[in-house]
């Protein structure tokens, strides 16, 4: 636990550093958990009650379509996690988030979240700046999805994030760049010949 | 005839629940054990969860095709859905009731009672996600052949989150303690907690069955071509 709260605080301070005695508070609002893999945490029309931060194993954020699933975030450590938009409004969620493999995570709920931001203007701000660049990610990959070649979406993917070639299955990677399946082994392949 | 009555009961209450099962019943109060009543909760909310990702699947399936029948005599996909909106509508009111109007103090394990263990592990697939036995609806359960596919999946999802809600709220009392008559046989009552069970198990079991029957209606529909 006290390591744990050590890499948020390391995650936190790198964003907007608390006072001693924010942080204190902040501290005790969390509690450690564990899931199975392919465990549902959320489901669509739940409203998020949790935001979680990943301490272990990979998540993935998914809309569910008649075959298939639009994945549209991954999370892993350290990172928070939740379905973001629907914790922040408290309207029920349109998204479903389970874990891709066994995870462990520290997790709060809204109310103790909302006490916090009550209490302290630095909180609330704290959580304006993680919703600006989550924010500003989403708009991001948002130019990507509509502009780029399914190669070039492929590249930057291996710039960006190369672990999670080996942290993800690719199915759900292709999922996540709106590609089939095929086009990525085929884009994988290519790449390993050239390199 | 008394004996003949209490026969008569029994097969009424289910087809099974016979002399295979009193020895049934007897093997199994020794493998029963108590678990937390937080990792009971959470894994009923995370097996229901699941069936809402393959609720949701079929929310945005073709309504025509979750209204054909596999085969003669055997449910569409909408009518074992409405199948088990009638469960959902006896049961949830009931657990809301008790849930608002009992306050049992939060007990920290949930033993399942012998006969509730027995009326789950009856509806729950196998670990292969196979069904081991077929049953027979009950009359009071059995869905209308003209069910409106769309109203029947909605009314589910709205009945699951409820559950999910109900659920949560089972993690402040004892699951024990409150009790709910089953729909089918009123004079028994079974713990919430082997209700939440039975009706988490109930659903898996019908999810196995929405898959096999949509998997004939495509296939028939390839070898119509």
């Amino acid at each position: 636990m006290e390591e744990a709260l050590k890499q948020l605080k390391k995650h936190l301070s790198a964003v907007h550093p608390l006072s001693v005695k924010e942080w204190e508070d902040f501290a005790a609002i969390w509690q450690t958990v564990s899931y199975k893999r392919k465990t549902v945490l959320t489901a669509a029309g739940e409203t998020e009650r949790h935001l979680y931060f990943v301490l272990e194993g990979v998540q993935r954020a998914f809309y569910v379509d008649v075959d298939n699933e639009a994945t549209i975030v991954f999370t892993y450590p350290h990172s928070f996690s939740g379905i973001a938009d629907s914790f922040l409004t408290q309207q029920p969620s349109r998204y479903f988030l389970e874990t891709l493999t066994a995870s462990t995570f520290l997790r709060t709920s809204f109310q103790q979240v909302q006490t916090l931001m009550d209490k302290y203007h630095n909180a609330e701000r704290l959580i304006r700046l993680f919703t600006s660049y989550a924010l500003r990610g989403v708009l991001e990959r948002q130019v990507e999805l509509l502009t780029f070649s399914a190669e070039e979406k492929f590249k930057t993917l291996l710039k960006r994030s190369p672990h999670v070639l080996q942290l993800i299955p690719h199915k759900y990677l292709a999922s996540y760049m709106g590609m089939d399946a095929t086009t990525f082994s085929k884009l994988l392949a290519s790449v390993r010949i050239e390199s | 005839m008394i004996v003949k009555t209490f026969n008569k009961i029994n097969l009424g209450v289910h087809q099974q629940l016979y002399s295979s099962t009193l020895i049934a019943l007897f093997h199994q109060t020794k493998a029963m054990k108590k678990i937390t009543t937080q990792t009971f909760i959470e894994q009923l909310e995370t097996d229901t969860r699941q069936v809402m990702v393959a609720l949701k699947r079929l929310q945005q399936q073709d309504p025509e095709l979750l209204l054909q029948q596999p085969a003669p005599a055997k449910w569409s996909v909408a009518q074992v859905i409405e199948h088990l909106n009638t469960y959902g509508r006896y049961y949830l009111p009931k657990i809301r009731e008790e849930l608002c109007h009992n306050n049992f103090p939060a007990s920290t394990y949930f033993s399942p009672g012998m006969l509730g263990a027995y009326f789950t592990k009856s509806m729950k697939p196998k670990p292969d996600g196979k069904i081991a036995n077929k049953m027979k609806a009950f009359k009071n359960h059995s869905p209308e052949p003209n069910v409106d596919s769309k109203t029947a999946l909605d009314e589910f999802d709205q009945q699951e989150l409820l559950l999910l809600q109900l659920l949560n709220k089972g993690r402040d009392t004892d699951l024990s303690k409150i009790r709910i008559p089953i729909s089918i046989a009123p004079f028994i009552r079974l713990k919430l907690g082997d209700v939440f069970a039975f009706i988490v198990a109930h659903h898996q079991r019908h999810f196995v069955q929405i898959n096999d029957t949509l998997a004939a209606i495509k296939s028939r529909a390839y070898s119509d071509v």
